[in-house]
């Protein structure tokens, strides 16, 4: 039998960071002379510079051009602390955690009053103030000198680590390899832990991250503090390695650069990134001998690549990142059949626990009105769902039945009424707590975190019913471990309840790769990874054949009959809300036209005008 | 407080002059965005050319500093040839860099567009030299145009060309936009290229049309600051760039009118800000409104709030 590789790698594995230590131990020694020496050594310095931009642009995809102000910071702030400028001579490694909180404190406080803004504005924001922290390193050397103006400041301390003094080439390339190896371990592990998984969700689809419980405005503040903070530690150890700031090392020029290093290497992707950083710092180096043309040819290889290849250099190159193919032959060695019908038939569900309609009100919807302009969406709707019931609700387009499920989910505020959850009332919810609370959802248009894998998209779900945070992911403290373990195991057990059409080979399959009912099934899954009591379905059999829809029906009924989820769903394929209804409600115009059980529903003559318009007086 | 109402009125003056530039500016980016979504940052460089070819033509059509030709009808050539030359730039852009990126991630879009401005930059630098060009044109107009004096308001005649040229053409463009037929299928493709497309619009022509017309106005600013300073350089574009950028979101990017209002009030608001501050600060005093208005009003002063369909 041949078995899958988990993907739980939580750090970058020994033989990898071996290979590392040993490349860095064997290039200084080979270089040819003190100028190559120094590349050596700045390029360790980008390569942290581009893994902390990877973190809020690429796992993130936060356009952030306020990082080279981070970076800036740092420096300076090395500046003010080791050398005779204000007289404070503080020791490197005390200086070091300062200057990297105080540009992570600046990130903090710069997120806080602009991460709300989406994309280009966010991009906008940070490069004012990318600008305005230019023009201050600029001006103000006067009326008190703090920056040093255009001439900046220089010659700082020694650095004396535990009395070794770094003086020579080979000490300072050690050293800031040494932290560009921490760099990129930390790096490796946040986007392995739940942490990086959040904030991939929120790069893919904001909306969909923030339903499924993840606070979307504090992910992405951290995402900014902690690019601010790799930033600023850089930018302490830049400082150091040049002996001098100035402010054009803080420039627009420099964020264009570390960020085409960025997505040269892969946004997101982290031996790319640490690739792209090399290249573009020893490109230039090479290309000096053109003089004037060199910057001109990196404006053309950025441009061509761009065109070329738009995921970056190291996307998709054989043997960097494997393609995962469906194979013709299942576990058994038999050749497999062109569908894989049916999910798993095993009937020996936990005891034959039945779960049936109670009578018991789980959730309220009360008097609830929603205007958008001058269209009631919702008009005065009033309602309960009850404790383990399967509660349809059909009526035409724009009835306002996905507005409804806005609503209750927080995405939107209704203008008047009250949505109740076990005696509580949550119509000012954000999305992310009502998920928390255990009301998780699907959408009728498909919100999956595409170019994420199956089992990711699952185990994302996992983000707000698990705890480990910064300390924990790094370090792989025990509750990281236990946590990553159960998240991998929970993910598998709901993929598996779909048969073997979400498992094995698909755990790594890119979900835009899979079929249409494939992503609504990943759907479903990705909303009973937060473990919900409430799941609405908003038209979980969408773009099904005839055949698919009979399963998923099965299905719903199973959700609810084994595993007591409460279910509101969408639907217009009657014969499917005919089979798995308790009760059915009609909607039109925002309106509440008729509630009982699917026969009661299908005579009533309102329904039938609401679907089929009025009767013709000739008629009658 | 006489003089201060002096000093007010002529900063006025200044800020409108620089603001119609920073309108022009702004609305090539506003156009670009608007039926691209990207942001074109190479559109700074296309200002800087927009200097150089006047100051090509010039040269070209002056012996020791003299001009061959009629004064009036040198500087008019030079403002449409400038146009036309920074026209074909922008369109040459947009087939090089811009159009085989039309379904790649916004991110490489803007990503291609650095990599033209770091090209054209140094294109220039390293044919024309980082020396600043000096354009002399003070002579070339007649003595008693020079300089008006209204009351203690100082106009020279170059501001006043300034401002009579920005207005032109935001008035032509104008009607453009809401007259003819090309500005219909300009709004339609803004809103929605692909239904505009569906409904027997080439949007890839009016993507062509949109960048001709942004960067036809983007050389105009370049070759009228030009005018206005006499001189430049290689290294002005980054500058302008950012401000006509500022000024479009300030209006809120997409709107047309919004870029016009954007760079009149971005213009006036830092040629007040130098009565107060130091003039080293004028330029922190624009951002700080643009981070304002950008974190009470998102969507710009003109542009509308646009709720997410889910």
């Amino acid at each position: 039998m041949k078995k899958f590789k988990p993907q739980s790698l939580i750090g970058p594995d020994s033989a990898t960071i071996a290979f590392f230590v040993l490349s860095l131990a064997v290039i200084p020694v080979i270089l040819p002379n003190s100028y190559w020496q120094s590349i050596f050594s700045i390029t360790g310095v980008y390569v942290m510079l581009a893994l902390g931009l990877n973190i809020v642009a690429g796992f993130t995809g936060l356009l952030d051009l306020s990082y080279i102000a981070f970076f800036g910071i740092g420096s300076y702030t090395f500046a003010f602390l080791c050398s005779d400028h204000f007289g404070i001579h503080l020791p490197f490694l005390a200086a070091l955690p300062i200057c990297a909180l105080t540009a992570m404190v600046s990130g903090f406080l710069l997120g806080l009053t602009s991460i709300r803004l989406r994309g280009d504005y966010l991009a906008i924001v940070t490069l004012a103030f990318a600008q305005i922290f230019r023009l201050l390193l600029l001006n103000l050397d006067a009326p008190v000198n703090i920056t040093g103006g255009v001439n900046g400041i220089y010659a700082f301390d020694m650095i004396n680590i535990f009395s070794i003094k770094i003086i020579t080439p080979e000490n300072y390339s050690t050293l800031i390899w040494t932290c560009a190896l921490l760099v990129f371990i930390v790096s490796f592990r946040l986007k392995n832990s739940r942490i990086g998984r959040g904030w991939n969700a929120i790069r893919e689809d904001e909306l969909a991250a923030n339903t499924i419980g993840i606070n979307t405005t504090r992910m992405k503040l951290y995402s900014f503090a902690s690019g601010a903070l790799i930033a600023g530690f850089s930018g302490a150890v830049f400082a150091s390695f040049q002996d001098s700031v100035f402010p054009n090392s803080f420039g627009f020029q420099q964020l264009v650069i570390v960020y085409c290093m960025v997505i040269i290497g892969g946004l997101g992707n982290i031996y790319g990134v640490i690739a792209g950083a090399v290249i573009l710092t020893v490109l230039p180096e090479i290309l000096r001998e053109y003089g004037g043309l060199r910057m001109m040819i990196y404006g053309v290889v950025l441009v061509s690549i761009m065109a070329i290849r738009p995921q970056g250099l190291f996307s998709a190159i054989p043997g960097f990142t494997k393609l995962i193919k469906r194979p013709d032959k299942d576990e058994t060695g038999k050749l497999r059949a062109s569908t894989d019908l049916y999910y798993s038939q095993k009937n020996d569900e936990k005891g034959n626990v039945k779960f049936t309609k109670q009578n018991k009100p789980l959730l309220k919807i009360q008097n609830m009105t929603l205007n958008f302009g001058g269209l009631k969406a919702i008009d005065d709707l009033d309602f309960d769902l009850h404790k383990n019931e399967i509660l349809s609700i059909i009526g035409p387009n724009g009835a306002g039945k996905s507005t409804l499920f806005n609503i209750i989910s927080g995405i939107y505020i209704s203008d008047s009424g009250k949505v109740i959850y076990k005696n509580k009332d949550i119509s000012f919810l954000k999305p992310h707590m009502v998920a928390k609370l255990g009301i998780a959802r699907t959408f009728q248009n498909l919100r999956l975190f595409n170019e994420l894998s199956v089992i990711d998209n699952i185990k994302i779900s996992r983000f707000c019913r698990t705890k480990a945070f910064f300390f924990s992911a790094i370090l792989n403290l025990k509750l990281n471990k236990r946590e990553e373990k159960q998240t991998d195991e929970k993910a598998k057990k709901i993929l598996g309840m779909f048969g073997k059409r979400l498992t094995g080979y698909r755990y790594d399959q890119k979900v835009s790769h899979l079929s249409y009912a494939n992503r609504r099934r990943v759907e479903i899954a990705r909303a009973m990874a937060t473990e919900p009591e409430i799941l609405l379905l908003d038209e979980p059999s969408a773009g099904m054949n005839p055949q698919e829809t009979l399963e998923i029906t099965e299905f719903i009924k199973k959700l609810r009959d084994s595993f007591g989820y409460t279910i509101l769903v969408i639907e217009h394929k009657l014969n499917l809300v005919k089979a798995v209804s308790d009760r059915v409600i009609v909607m039109d115009h925002g309106k509440k036209i008729c509630e009982g059980s699917y026969d009661d529903v299908a005579k009533n003559p309102l329904v039938i005008e609401a679907y089929l318009g009025k009767k013709g007086k000739s008629e009658n | 407080m006489e003089n201060i109402f002096e000093q007010l009125a002529q900063q006025a003056v200044n800020g409108i002059t620089i603001g119609g530039v920073y309108a022009l500016i702004a609305i090539g980016y506003t156009m670009v965005y608007g039926v691209l979504s990207m942001l074109n940052f190479a559109h700074g460089e296309i200002y800087m050319i927009g200097g150089f070819a006047g100051w090509w033509v010039l040269q070209i059509f002056s012996v020791n500093h003299v001009p061959v030709m009629n004064a009036a009808l040198l500087i008019s050539l030079m403002i449409i040839l400038s146009m036309g030359i920074s026209a074909l730039l922008g369109l040459l852009i947009e087939r090089i860099a811009y159009r085989p990126l039309r379904n790649a991630p916004r991110m490489n879009l803007l990503l291609s567009s650095f990599g033209v401005s770091i090209f054209i930059q140094n294109f220039i630098l390293y044919f024309q030299g980082a020396k600043v060009k000096v354009f002399h044109v003070a002579h070339l107009i007649p003595e008693g145009l020079r300089v008006f004096h209204i009351g203690g308001v100082v106009i020279s005649f170059m501001r006043i060309l300034v401002i009579v040229t920005c207005f032109f053409c935001m008035v032509i463009l104008t009607v453009i936009i809401k007259k003819t037929n090309i500005g219909k299928s300009i709004r339609a493709t803004a809103q929605d290229i692909e239904a505009a497309a569906f409904m027997g619009i080439d949007t890839d022509k009016i993507i062509v049309i949109v960048f001709l017309i942004g960067s036809a106005l983007g050389g105009a600013a370049g070759i009228l600051v030009s005018l206005l300073f006499t001189q430049v350089d290689y290294y002005v574009g980054f500058q302008a760039g950012i401000k006509g950028f500022t000024a479009a979101v300030l209006g809120g990017i997409g709107s047309i009118p919004g870029a016009m209002a954007g760079g009149l009030l971005l213009g006036l608001c830092e040629a007040m800000a130098v009565t107060f501050f130091p003039s080293a600060y004028k330029d922190v005093v624009a951002f700080v409104i643009l981070i304002a208005v950008l974190i009470f009003r998102p969507q710009g002063l003109m542009g509308e709030k646009i709720r997410e369909k889910v």
